[in-house]
């Protein structure tokens, strides 16, 4: 009899390690558990088709045979309890399944604001496929949606909710959109190019209250006096891990559920990947390092010779509203600046130097190379020789090298 | 579409040009087969002739004191004030400066008017400036203005000896049948005699590299020798010359090793040299600027003659002291008297030649004295002696020496007027009156070559804007005072004729310029008259100058002048300066007012430069590209450095053609202090002592423009056209003012453009600015504090013709990986860059005919062809 590996969460980081498994010869009966009634979608994508730019099918992460052959597919359902002692998962519904391995990938909820929203109609958050149903039956016309966070998911939610023909505010606490990823020229370059589709910015602000009529949101204050009318309200202001599961089962959390490098977490057999994890000091939220992790996870799960999970300063690589975003490396740290821009092709681009390294990368509009500086910046190479081409980029750069030397 | 056959307006040559009309539009040029001056040939500066016909920097209306005029009010005010001043101060106070650019037509009207109407003989022409000093030595030697040679003789000739003169660059098309004579005549010699490894001397079987100035010693010393070595021919001195014992008296110092040692030259080398001229019997002495424009010019020619009249070397095939001009119509100018001390038709001031003038012409007011030479007349106008001057077609501002004593001049002067087919001089800023002429192509009239051929220029396409003939403007003044009965033509076929009756009128064999065969032209045997040589008189029975052993001097005799050689204002190398020698460049010509219009000739050298030798460049601290500023006194031209070995140590070779509109302080002739033959007053302008100065820049820079920019004071800039646009190399000398100059010349171009791009690395102290409207590139510019960071020029250059524009990304990068450039331009013709032909070489290319197969390089004019054999040879090595 086979082995079971209960996946506790069916997002995309479970997508990702299903992705791996699946691609192999496996030992396990695999048993997915959702909450959601849509299983292994692509989140990243979900702006896209609240913009009418993607189409739902298109979101599936798996092939519809796999979810349907391969494993025990629990959708709609909610986990009440693990035993870690015993090796059981008590679902909401009252089964209790036994595991062998448990993985937990339960992601991460946007954390809301210290504010009174109960009994308001209209606020809501983008972070499933049926907050997207809920807000594509909404009627846009005439109406005025505000987002609150200018960070890549807001900016996501503005732009299909501008795309769906919302009146668009964004407001955001810091100066500048993004700025976890950017710096403060490229923030507004983004926005910029942003206003152009005709979203309009708060920044350096937040909401302090929001006003109601018949339950119905019809307005909000902002922390600078002003007043906002609004039929809708968007929450977009950052991820929080999901613990609860596993902290309720004694499992090690801080932030997030701690994990080592195997994603081996503090009980035995249960390990843990994505949003919900954490490492060190770090979480996880985009892309690229989960999928890291999904690879490190399934080589443990097959049996395989196991590589670590190593942190790496992933590049972020993003489009916003068709606007492409690249970032690598520390791009706050201070020392030379190499800064390209044209403003009205939307395009900045900022290479970060401290002596003889690249140390960060801020490309906005045209991220032509990022992976190019990405290993520069990751290998600490000496870019002296590429210094006068490096920011039009690799084949520039030796072309230039090329030329300096028949000189 | 039809054929035009008209004569080129660039150098003396005066090749014969077929021109492919299409409507309203010249649509090529190529070279004439039936005209005997290049039968087919073209250099490239012809070639490009059609390129020149743009309404680019064209007077297109009148302009009065500023503002645009009608002709009538123009001529009016012109007439009035010509009037009151000569009224008020004389005719003394007027003055006509004209130029070789001038059709005959034009020059005939224009001296007719002021030297037998207004009675002054202020008259002078930029001819001063380029072969006045010949024209006096043929005067004293035979009595008459008369060259006594043919191209033919080049071809014809057993030895060329070509002294001042670097005809590959400046008469092509000579050169190249000099060149093709010599592949079928193995034993032809060529001498060059020049301080610098000319282009010339590249082909040479001896190159001569003298001391600057001290040709005179040269063939002082050449006389010496063939007396010393019985290489005389005793029977022509005795019968044909006078004053041969004096001459030779003069030359008793002269052995070799004094003229070795006056010249700089290995003894052996001299009498290399000696021994081949005297051995050889079909010599040509092909001189040119480098020995006229000396304070001993007119000496030096005369030394030259010398030695042809000892040895009785001229006046037969493939001999003679060839005087070869710069200009279209130099010769044309001398024939009618277009300088101040000739009357007109090789008549002077001599009583005699006066009354025979003042008969033919009924002009009573004939002026009787000679005028002031374009140097005193430029003195003049600053003292205040000439009140009224008019300047037609030439740049005295740049082309006279002590320019900013001339600028003092033109500022000065009571009333200045200008005549003149472009607007954009920097003469033309000083003008009171400005008169749009026809320019080449629209006029219509004949110009003479430097082997006395005589060629129609015909119209070819309409005159732009409301520009006129020189010779109608000249005849609607003449007629506004009062002087219609002497000025009533029509055409320029009437003018002509009346020239022509001139040269023949009482003349009877008296005079070397007679032309009188041609006085009763019909308009129609006008148009389509052929290349003609003078003499040709109507009485074939008087005979040919020189040929015939005949000259016009009082006794019939031609004279040997007794001189002694003299080296300029030598103060030796004790003040540790530098001489100063200048020159013309292979594809440019006088003060690119025509030429600077024409990208592809601004391709083989773009930027203003002067060259040093490697071992100054050293001593001062200067590398190729650097920054120098070449001073002496008040005066100094700021320039890039070019390095070559051509340039002989303790020298410094400044190009003659950049003026204000092309670069800024480079106009070299400012350094050149107003030194002038006595004889000829023609000026020193191969000769100033300089003292050079490294000049530190903190930013280099590119700017690529669609239009011309203002641009913000700088401490060097230099502007060449590119195909669509201009393309502005500059420098910065202080940092502190590095992003003033960036936002100063950003400031006009920014509204231009509808997007702009910018990348700025402060560290390297680079900066790049590039703005585009839609898909076409507007300006881009790049600063950078080390220039080897620049993009390169061909490659920038080509940008603004390239479209549409996709990606500005690579223009930013000054760089695209994906179209290398092909580096400088080498052949102009068929424009073949010098990293094609670096490949070609690499590829196994090994000789210039290989080069021509594969890339058509050098099969055309040929200028190219010594820089070919250069980078062959280095590859070589």
């Amino acid at each position: 009899m086979r082995q079971k590996l209960i996946i506790v969460g069916a997002g995309m980081a479970a997508a990702y390690l299903l992705q791996e498994l699946l691609e192999q010869e496996h030992p396990w009966q695999i048993t997915l558990i959702g909450d959601e009634p849509d299983v292994c979608y692509n989140r990243v994508m979900l702006s896209g088709v609240l913009a009418g730019e993607t189409a739902d099918s298109d979101l599936q992460m798996l092939p519809a045979r796999h979810l349907q052959q391969g494993m025990q597919l629990l959708a709609n359902t909610r986990v009440r309890a693990v035993n870690t002692r015993e090796q059981t998962v008590l679902t909401e519904g009252g089964e209790l399944l036994c595991y062998d391995k448990l993985v937990f990938a339960t992601g991460a909820t946007v954390a809301r604001p210290d504010l009174d929203v109960d009994g308001i109609e209209g606020v809501r958050v983008l972070r499933t496929l049926e907050d997207v149903r809920f807000l594509r039956n909404q009627c846009s016309n005439g109406r005025r949606a505000v987002v609150v966070g200018g960070g890549l998911l807001g900016l996501e939610a503005a732009h299909g909710l501008n795309a769906m023909g919302f009146a668009t505010s964004v407001i955001h606490r810091q100066s500048y959109l993004m700025n976890r990823q950017l710096d403060a020229e490229g923030g507004l370059h983004l926005r910029d190019k942003m206003v152009q589709s005709g979203i309009r910015f708060y920044l350096g602000n937040s909401v302090s209250a929001l006003h109601a009529n018949d339950g119905a949101l019809t307005s909000i204050d902002l922390q600078d006096g002003s007043e906002l009318s609004c039929d809708l309200l968007v929450f977009a202001t950052g991820i929080e891990p999901r613990t609860g599961l596993a902290r309720d089962a004694g499992i090690a959390c801080a932030r997030g559920i701690l994990v080592d490098e195997y994603l081996q977490t503090s009980a035995p057999n249960c390990f843990a990947l994505g949003e919900c994890s954490q490492l060190g000091s770090h979480c996880f939220g985009l892309v690229a390092p989960i999928k890291a992790q999904a690879i490190v996870l399934a080589a443990q799960l097959t049996g395989a010779a196991a590589p670590a999970f190593v942190l790496e300063d992933w590049p972020v690589q993003l489009k916003i509203s068709g606007i492409e975003i690249f970032s690598a490396g520390n791009v706050e740290s201070g020392g030379e600046q190499l800064v390209l821009h044209d403003k009205s092709a939307g395009i900045y681009r900022r290479l970060v130097l401290q002596g003889d390294r690249l140390v960060g990368a801020v490309l906005v509009g045209d991220k032509r190379d990022g992976i190019w500086y990405a290993q520069l910046i990751r290998n600490a190479a000496d870019i002296s020789r590429y210094r006068p081409g490096l920011m039009f980029g690799k084949a520039v750069s030796e072309a230039m090298q090329l030329s300096a030397i028949a000189a | 579409m039809s054929t035009c056959r008209t004569t080129c307006p660039y150098c003396g040559v005066g090749c014969g040009v077929a021109a492919e009309v299409d409507g309203d539009k010249l649509i090529a040029v190529s070279g004439d087969e039936l005209h005997p001056a290049n039968a087919g040939r073209l250099c490239v500066k012809g070639t490009t002739l059609a390129e020149t016909l743009t309404s680019q920097g064209r007077l297109l209306h009148p302009v009065v004191y500023g503002e645009r005029a009608s002709w009538d009010s123009a001529l009016d005010q012109v007439a009035h004030k010509l009037d009151a001043v000569r009224q008020a101060h004389g005719p003394g106070a007027i003055a006509f400066y004209l130029s070789g650019q001038l059709l005959t037509e034009d020059y005939y009207v224009a001296n007719k008017l002021m030297k037998g109407f207004l009675g002054s003989a202020n008259v002078d022409t930029n001819s001063r400036l380029c072969m006045s000093a010949a024209v006096a030595a043929y005067q004293r030697a035979f009595g008459a203005d008369y060259v006594p040679c043919s191209y033919t003789d080049l071809e014809e000739s057993d030895l060329v000896v070509m002294v001042g003169s670097n005809a590959a660059w400046t008469h092509p098309v000579i050169y190249q049948r000099m060149l093709e004579s010599r592949k079928t005549a193995p034993h032809k010699q060529i001498v060059v005699i020049d301080p610098r490894s000319t282009a010339s001397a590249d082909a040479a079987d001896l190159h001569l590299q003298i001391r600057q100035g001290s040709d005179g010693y040269l063939f002082a010393g050449l006389l010496h020798y063939l007396h010393a070595e019985g290489k005389l021919n005793t029977r022509y001195i005795g019968e044909h010359t006078d004053g041969f014992a004096d001459a030779l008296a003069g030359t008793a110092e002269m052995t070799p090793p004094v003229v070795a040692g006056m010249t700089g030259l290995a003894l052996s080398q001299l009498e290399q040299f000696y021994l081949l001229f005297g051995n050889t019997e079909k010599v040509v002495t092909l001189y040119s600027q480098g020995i006229n424009q000396s304070a001993t010019g007119t000496d030096k020619c005369n030394m030259i003659i010398n030695c042809h009249l000892a040895t009785g070397r001229l006046g037969r095939p493939g001999m003679g002291p060839f005087s070869i001009t710069g200009q279209p119509n130099a010769m044309g100018g001398r024939e009618v008297g277009g300088l101040a001390n000739q009357l007109a038709a090789h008549m002077g001031f001599d009583a005699s030649d006066v009354a025979r003038v003042e008969t033919f012409w009924n002009a009573p007011d004939i002026a009787r004295e000679p005028g002031l030479k374009a140097v005193d007349m430029f003195r003049a106008a600053e003292s205040g002696d000439i009140r009224f001057l008019w300047i037609m077609a030439t740049n005295p501002a740049v082309s006279l020496p002590d320019t900013a004593q001339v600028r003092r001049a033109l500022g000065n002067c009571e009333f200045v007027v200008v005549s003149d087919c472009v607007g954009d001089t920097d003469t033309a800023a000083y003008a009171d009156v400005l008169l749009p002429a026809m320019g080449w192509g629209e006029r219509s009239g004949t110009v003479t070559n430097s082997e006395r051929c005589m060629s129609r220029q015909r119209a070819l396409v309409p005159a732009m804007g409301e520009a006129r003939p020189d010779w109608w403007i000249v005849t609607q003044v003449a007629r506004r005072l009062g002087f219609g009965h002497g000025f009533n033509y029509q055409h320029p076929v009437e003018i002509f004729t009346e020239h022509a009756q001139l040269s023949g009128f009482d003349n009877e064999g008296t005079r070397d310029f007679d032309i009188s065969a041609l006085s009763s032209l019909s308009e129609a045997e006008y148009e389509q008259m052929e290349p003609t040589y003078w003499p040709c008189p109507v009485a074939e029975s008087v005979g040919k100058p020189v040929v015939d052993g005949r000259f016009y001097t009082a006794g019939g005799l031609a004279k040997f002048v007794a001189v002694a050689p003299e080296l300029p204002c030598w103060a030796g190398d004790a003040d540790g300066l530098l001489t100063l020698n200048t020159g013309r460049l292979r594809d440019q010509w006088h003060t690119m007012t025509r030429t600077g219009r024409v990208p592809k000739l601004m391709r083989h050298r773009e930027f203003f430069s002067v060259s040093l030798s490697p071992e100054d460049a050293l001593s001062h601290g200067l590398v190729e590209s650097d920054l120098v500023e070449v001073r002496t006194g008040s005066a100094s031209i700021m320039a890039l450095v070019r390095v070559e070995d051509a340039v002989p140590q303790g020298q410094v070779f400044c190009p003659i053609h950049w003026s204000d509109q092309h670069s800024g302080n480079a106009c070299v002739n400012g350094l050149i202090p107003s030194v002038t033959d006595p004889l000829s007053g023609q000026p020193q302008l191969k000769y100033a002592r300089v003292a050079l100065s490294p000049v530190a820049v903190a930013g280099w820079g590119l700017l690529l423009t669609r239009s011309l920019s203002e641009l913000p004071n700088l401490a060097y800039w230099s502007r060449v056209p590119v195909s669509g646009g201009y393309l502005t190399f500059f420098a910065v000398a202080d940092a502190a003012d590095i992003i003033d100059v960036q936002r100063e010349l950003l400031k006009p171009l920014l509204p231009r453009a509808t997007r702009n791009s910018h990348y700025q690395d402060s560290g390297l102290g680079d900066f790049r600015d590039v703005g585009t409207v839609v898909d076409r590139l507007e300006y881009a510019l790049y600063s950078n504090a080390d220039r080897q960071r620049l993009p390169d020029r061909e490659w920038l250059s080509a940008q603004l013709a390239s479209s549409p524009l996709v990606d500005s990304v690579p223009l930013l990068a000054g760089l695209d990986p994906d179209t290398p450039s092909s580096g400088r331009l080498i052949c102009t013709c068929w424009e073949v860059g010098e990293r094609e032909i670096e490949q070609a070489v690499v590829a196994g290319a090994q000789s210039v005919e290989c080069l021509g197969k594969t890339l058509r390089c050098g099969t055309q004019c040929g200028s190219c062809i010594p820089e070919l054999k250069r980078m062959l040879l280095r590859a070589a090595v």
